[in-house]
């Protein structure tokens, strides 16, 4: 897993750091986003491994939600070992998903 | 306001073999017969998942068909797992604006015949986009915002435990509830694990069911005081705080502010406790108990003069139909307010309620605030 920046919208209007998507800054509605480039390793504030996964999803499938830097947070799919609350990950984008893994390299 | 509820009907709730439309329309004859079958102008139907899992729309037309009200208008209502309490809301509209008289709403949902896979990724639609694409569930979800309440306020899994325990005796009490035996804390903490720390009798059951009201002009027992509905962001990664529902305490303040009354004359709750922790969120969110403090009301006792919460056994012991729980929420409410609750009635007979819905991960909540004339 290589770790790239990963790619963020910062809203020229609030100044919110969000991940990019369709349709307006979910804080103040703005559309003119700006690119902002953060490093790929966050910090793990739940996780959750699920046993009962949805229709096409492997099991256990596991989930976690990870701030970044910039206060952005991001929903990833874990790969690897589950981290714990608290754990350092390093986080990839893949096509339209995230994916984390426990992370042992120093930022 | 000048509306309120005079009959409910049930399609018992758990694993039944009719299809969806026969369960909407065994709830809707209870309802009508138990009005004295007086004519409807409006029939309105909640459902959620009839065109993704039973391969059937245009519900509008078959349940009215199936019922003989063909002369009524008709109009069907979504918003995830508050549909129901959504249609009773737009009933409630169509009855204040002095247009219709008197309204059915039936809602009603069939999940038991598909596998739960299946089910989970329908229900995974009412998430925001993003979570659906890392393969998030509903349970999941759920978790994570368990796991944040639990360590924000030090309220172990134990609570949980109870919050399910009670919710299953309650349910005794509701010939119409899913699940009709008690569970001990035992049973609770070795059920398998579905998306740590929830565990499987911490969590709603896929249920089959209905339930319908009649709504009239005029004033009575069950008389419609308030309503208020809230939206916040559908994905987790956009919302302040994650111990909290914003859009449940934004409809329990405007439901409160339209009825002009406050906590502290609600005698009876029925909160949407789809997974337990989500019921300590609830209490808190609807101004009954500071936050972080409701694990008390389960590990302790309420405190004095609190409302009696879940007397029908909520969505734990109740089942969960989706489409049709945020109008059992309400129904369940008016039943104890018209003394016809049997084995589940309050005594003394309360004179307020508070029904509360959540819809999708809780980006669209509804509160509903029942009540008669003072005696």
């Amino acid at each position: 897993m290589t770790s790239l920046p990963i790619l963020v919208s910062r809203c020229d209007s609030c100044t919110l750091r969000y991940l990019p998507r369709a349709g307006p800054c979910p804080r103040c509605g703005a559309t003119t986003p700006l690119p902002l480039a953060i490093p790929p390793w966050g910090v793990v504030i739940a996780a959750t491994e699920l046993t009962s996964p949805a229709e096409g999803w492997p099991s256990p499938h596991r989930i976690a939600l990870i701030e970044l830097a910039e206060s952005v947070r991001v929903l990833a799919i874990v790969d690897g070992e589950m981290p714990p609350n608290g754990a350092r990950v390093v986080v990839v984008q893949k096509d339209d998903t995230y994916h984390a893994r426990l992370s042992t390299a120093t930022p | 306001m000048n509306s309120h509820i005079t009959a409910t009907g049930y399609a018992r709730f758990g694993r039944r073999s009719e299809p969806l439309i026969e369960l909407a329309s065994e709830a809707a004859g209870a309802a009508l017969s138990a009005h004295g079958r007086k004519p409807i102008d409006l029939l309105v139907v909640a459902n959620m998942l009839s065109g993704s899992i039973n391969g059937a729309e245009n519900l509008v037309s078959r349940v009215a068909n199936q019922i003989g009200l063909e002369t009524a208008a008709g109009v069907r209502v979504e918003a995830a797992s508050a549909s129901g309490a959504a249609a009773f809301h737009t009933a409630v509209l169509a009855v204040e604006s002095g247009v219709y008289e008197r309204v059915l709403v039936v809602a009603a949902e069939k999940m038991t015949d598909r596998p739960t896979a299946e089910v989970a990724a329908a229900l995974a639609h009412s998430l925001h986009p993003t979570e659906q694409a890392v393969g998030a569930t509903m349970p999941a979800l759920s978790a994570l915002v368990s796991q944040l309440y639990a360590e924000r306020y030090g309220t172990g899994t134990e609570v949980f435990d109870q919050v399910s325990r009670a919710a299953r005796a309650a349910a005794q009490k509701n010939p119409y509830a899913q699940f009709q035996k008690p569970v001990t804390l035992e049973e609770i903490r070795s059920s398998r694990m579905v998306a740590s720390p929830l565990r499987l009798l911490h969590c709603a059951a896929i249920s089959d069911g209905a339930v319908a009201v009649v709504l009239e002009r005029g004033h009575g027992p069950a008389g419609v005081l308030g309503i208020g509905q809230a939206f916040e962001a559908m994905a987790l990664v956009d919302r302040a705080d994650l111990t909290t529902f914003a859009a449940s305490r934004g409809a329990a303040e405007r439901a409160f502010a339209l009825a002009g009354c406050s906590r502290r004359d609600v005698q009876v709750v029925e909160a949407h406790d789809a997974f337990a922790p989500f019921l300590l969120i609830d209490l808190e969110d609807l101004g009954f108990t500071p936050a972080g403090t409701a694990g008390r009301w389960y590990a302790e006792s309420p405190p004095p003069g609190a409302p009696s919460v879940n007397p029908s056994g909520g969505i734990l012991g109740r089942g969960h139909p989706v489409g049709a729980s945020g109008l059992a929420e309400i129904a369940d409410v008016a039943r104890q307010l018209l003394g016809e609750s049997g084995a589940a009635q309050l005594d003394p007979r309360p004179r307020i309620g508070l029904a509360h819905s959540i819809g999708g991960l809780a980006s669209h909540n509804f509160v509903t605030l029942l009540g008669g004339p003072a005696v």
